[in-house]
């Protein structure tokens, strides 16, 4: 079991939990390498296996679901069943999802449904063996054994719901089509929240997400010595999270009647809230009559975070933060080339983004130079600066020339850096920290079609991130027993066990006549 | 065209295969929070929870016997006496003078031949949280086997019921001295007992208690199922400990809502010497876990002063003079540190009258010692200061091997120390004026 020893020093997961059904329209700022599973990635897809290249090349089965407005390149109406699992590596988390889908299309007018259902597992520290914590004296009961005395851990998969719906129409004079979607989400289980709260017994997940979309697409008329047309895509979307975490911790506490040191449940609501503006533009041209186009990408997103959860991850102090709000954006060009029953295509997205968190002053709060802080006024302020990217490459072509059945690779590489600076206006110092790491993803597919049905199995393997150790409480459980031994204080780098996360999905699409 | 797409997919295998590699960070330090809490929670200093709540009646009957002098042989001194309201549950004197006394607070003065208590009368502000040793010496205690000199044998557990059964047996302290008359002129026959019959001084505080209908009534509605032919004055100590427990527990310092996790119950100061406390002072290594401290003992070189106790009168060795602990020569218990601000002077005999006062004396226990200069005594106690140089020099003989090394600490080490004790006073124990009845049974005066 691989350890890499983090240097923990204000390391903080920033917004985690973004859901984004695809591809980059929400970007994520994520400020720890912890491994996520993909448990969002519940549309089918036909690029998946080629890593998801998209800026130079469509898929012509996940684009309705990005951008509603390219459902106008549909030829007929499909339905999709698209069943995913994924897991991650030490037993520390994973999560399965039905998705079924149907894409319409009648005269100029197109739609589509898709439900889902999903069910995750709680993300467990490597090691973890989830053993309940009794209360001495039978404290407060904390979990579904009524009864016990016990807090127990929240071993079970919890499930979350997704509806979709999109409506569009062509507008065949102009070479335009336009359209609306809506994703709504039930929440109970965001993958990796559980490790956000070291020393918790339990967190319970509860909330919303709601993605509205109004997308535009215009492809100029063919030039049929150019291949495909050219077009551009355009996006603007508003999507709201709000998830409440509720999060069970086992505080050591002198019990005066008993006279022990013992531990007693506190339960904490987080509310995680983020609200995010987007617009992408993607245009795409081709190159010659060879099959290969160039596509640019551009996308803004600005995000407003009325509260962030006070993360506490083991050893790594979190840094406080209330409101704050976050600029991203992708900048990116890609290339791709189609022919034959061959596909390639290469993404190369620049994502930088600026963040910038606070906390506020509950009450008038003395400075370390002898000012007040007024209630209200900033006590800490948190600056991120990230310089993030993307590489995917993907590739697809028939394993037999001739034959229906075809094979996807593909390579996703993200370097993810930023520097932080905090300002903690109440000590009066500042401190930086910068911090970067690799996560890296190879993709593979194999796809079998038939005029009646197209099977595709596609699959992806995530390394570079990890799972946060379990670390529990030091304090002294059994006070008078420790006699005058002094334990030492726990104080060092985070640890992160190094896991992988695997993604299958198997995708039916059946042609409706 | 197909075999170009296949070379591709497998560069972008090599390719996957060459990034594996992590790019570690770059730390920087946590915040003075984070530390500061990881550092409590190492020491075991945890949050105190609620203490059990009492019956109304046992605290009234228990205020009514805190402040009433009817318990004391001569009719002329209350518990309430050394521990006063007004001075946060303690008398504000080096040394306690009991009997025979006149006066309250730190006006108090010493009767005609009488001598002082031994020691400091200690606050009772949180004797119902858990202390681990009562007395200075810790003769009392729930640990261990039973001392031999321990005063009385515990029954229940509650070190608090059991300590308040002891102060009118002493004869320094409430009983007085054969042949002693009382504020009326009347014999008092408590005096007149024989020590080691405790039993029968006991009997004889009831059968005085149980002749006043304020008490027949008072304890009735305490013990309604007792008649007054069984009560005892054990019931009258649980009576005094429902008030000690219900009236003088105060832990709402900015300290603990600092800990229930209120980032900004502590000022700045505050938390510096807080790092200082837990850090370079060493403060923690006595000074720990949810009381920080007593439950340790430790000779922290302080003067000798007073009539001294048992066979070595008239100096004091305090948990040294009890049977088979003479290892702990001048060694006393380790107090607890809550409303430390409120409860001056300090140490065992008061010889320190101010907090900063405290903390310079363990920035240099020796020359803190060696250096006493008794006129900063009270008149009437400078006369009972030891400061020959062969007593000096027995105690730091033994001196904690934790002190021995001077901390040298800096002015603003001491004023950011002191902020941080200063934090863990709750403001409600500022004025416990609302603890006073306005009267007592027995018609005898408050003061």
């Amino acid at each position: 079991m691989p350890v890499s020893r983090r240097t923990g020093a204000g390391l903080v997961v920033l917004t985690l939990s973004l859901i984004s059904p695809a591809r980059a329209q929400l970007i994520q700022a994520k400020t720890l390498p912890i491994a996520q599973g993909n448990q969002f990635q519940i549309f089918p897809s036909s690029n998946l296996g080629m890593a998801g290249v998209a800026v130079a090349l469509a898929d012509s089965t996940l684009d309705p679901f990005v951008n509603p407005a390219t459902g106008a390149r549909l030829q007929a109406s499909r339905f999709f069943a698209t069943p995913m699992m994924y897991r991650v590596s030490q037993g520390t988390g994973g999560g399965r999802s039905l998705p079924l889908a149907l894409l319409g299309r009648h005269a100029d007018w197109y739609g589509g449904l898709a439900l889902a259902v999903q069910q995750v597992d709680p993300s467990r520290p490597p090691g973890f063996d989830g053993i309940a914590v009794p209360l001495p004296g039978g404290g407060p009961i904390v979990g579904p054994v009524p009864g016990t005395g016990t807090v127990i851990p929240d071993n079970a998969s919890h499930g979350n719901q997704y509806a979709f719906a999109m409506i569009g129409r062509a507008l065949p004079r102009q070479h335009l089509s336009i359209g609306a979607s809506v994703l709504w989400n039930r929440l109970h289980a965001v993958d990796g929240v559980d490790l956000l709260y070291a020393n918790s017994r339990r967190v319970e997940q509860s909330g919303d997400a709601l993605d509205l979309r109004i997308g535009a697409l215009k492809q100029w008329p063919r030039d049929s010595a150019a291949g495909a047309p050219r077009s551009l895509e355009a996006v603007l979307l508003h999507n709201r999270f709000a998830v409440t975490h509720e999060v069970t911790y086992l505080d050591a506490i002198w019990n005066p009647i008993t006279q022990q040191v013992e531990q007693q449940p506190r339960i904490e609501d987080n509310y995680d809230h983020t609200n995010t503006w987007g617009l992408q533009l993607n245009y795409q041209i081709p190159l010659g009559a060879r099959g290969w186009r160039i596509g640019w990408l551009a996308v803004a997103n600005r995000a407003s975070h009325p509260k962030i959860p006070n993360y506490e991850l083991a050893n790594v102090p979190a840094l406080p933060r209330d409101p704050g709000y976050t600029h991203a954006y992708n900048l990116g060009m890609g290339i791709s080339r189609a022919e034959g029953s061959g596909r390639f295509g290469i993404d190369l997205i620049y994502e930088p983004i600026s963040s910038y968190t606070w906390a506020d002053a509950p009450v008038a709060i003395p400075t370390a130079g002898g000012d007040t802080i007024a209630p209200g006024g900033k006590t800490i302020e948190n600056r991120f600066r990230f310089s993030n990217a993307w590489f995917r490459i993907g590739v697809e072509d028939a394993v037999v020339q001739g034959k229906p059945t075809k094979f996807q690779f593909g390579l996703i590489l993200r370097p993810i850096q930023y520097q932080l600076e905090r300002h903690d206006h109440v000590q009066l110092n500042t401190r930086e920290l910068s911090a970067s790491w690799w996560e890296w993803t190879p993709t593979w597919g194999l796809s079998y079609r038939q005029p009646g049905f197209e099977l595709r199995y596609q699959g992806r393997a995530t390394y570079g991130a990890g799972r946060p150790q379990a670390q529990f409480p030091i304090g002294v459980i059994d006070f008078a027993a420790a006699g005058s031994a002094l334990l030492a204080a726990p104080n060092g780098p985070l640890l992160m066990t190094d896991v992988t996360t695997v993604t299958h999905q198997i995708s039916l699409s059946l042609p409706l006549r | 065209m197909t075999m170009s797409f296949r070379a591709l997919g497998v560069a972008a295998l090599v390719v996957a295969a060459a990034c594996d590699e992590r790019f570690p960070s770059d730390g920087a330090p946590p915040s003075d929070d984070v530390l500061l809490r990881q550092t409590l929670n190492g020491y075991g200093v945890v949050p105190i929870g609620p203490v059990a709540p009492q019956e109304p009646a046992m605290v009234e009957l228990g205020r009514a016997l805190m402040f009433d002098k009817v318990l004391s042989g001569n009719r002329d001194i209350a518990c309430a006496t050394c521990h006063t309201a007004e001075l946060h549950a303690t008398d504000g004197l080096p040394l306690a003078i009991g009997t025979g006394g006149t006066g309250v607070g730190a006006a108090r003065t010493l009767g005609p031949g009488r001598s002082f208590v031994p020691r400091n009368a200690p606050t009772l502000l949180n004797s119902g949280i858990g202390l681990f040793y009562v007395f200075w010496d810790g003769r009392l205690t729930r640990f261990g086997p039973p001392l031999p000199d321990a005063p009385v044998p515990l029954f229940g557990e509650n070190l608090v019921e059991a300590q308040a059964l002891l102060p009118v047996l002493n004869r320094r302290e409430m009983r007085g001295e054969p042949g002693d008359v009382d504020v009326f002129g009347a014999p008092n026959e408590l005096a007149a007992i024989a020590d080691g019959q405790s039993e029968q001084v006991w009997q004889a505080v009831m059968q005085r208690l149980l002749a006043i209908p304020g008490y027949v009534s008072l304890f009735r509605a305490a013990f309604p199922t007792s008649s007054p032919q069984t009560l005892s004055f054990r019931d009258a100590a649980k009576a005094l400990a429902a008030f000690q427990v219900a009236e003088l527990t105060k832990t709402d310092s900015p300290f603990d809502r600092y800990l229930r996790r209120d980032n900004n119950a502590l000022s700045p100061e505050a938390k510096r010497g807080a790092f200082l406390f837990f850090g370079k002072a060493g403060c923690l290594s006595c000074h720990n876990g949810p009381l920080l401290g007593a439950r340790d003992f430790a000779n922290t070189g302080v003067p000798q002063l007073g009539p001294g106790v048992g066979r070595g009168a008239p100096l004091d060795k305090g948990r040294g003079e009890l049977q088979n602990f003479e290892f702990y020569a001048f060694a006393f218990r380790v107090p607890p540190l809550r409303n430390v601000e409120l409860t001056a002077p300090y140490f065992h005999d008061g010889t320190v009258p101010t907090l900063e006062d405290a903390v310079r004396h363990y920035s240099d226990v020796p020359k803190s010692l060696r250096s006493f200069d008794p006129s900063t005594l009270p008149a009437q106690f400078q006369t009972s200061y030891h400061g020959e140089l062969q007593t000096v020099d027995t105690v730091l003989r033994t001196l904690d091997f934790r002190l021995r090394t001077p901390l040298n600490l800096t002015d603003t080490e001491v004023a950011e120390l002191v902020a941080f004790l200063k934090s863990l006073t709750d403001p409600a124990a500022r004025d416990l004026s609302g603890i006073v009845p306005a009267s007592v049974p027995s018609g005898l005066p408050l003061r």
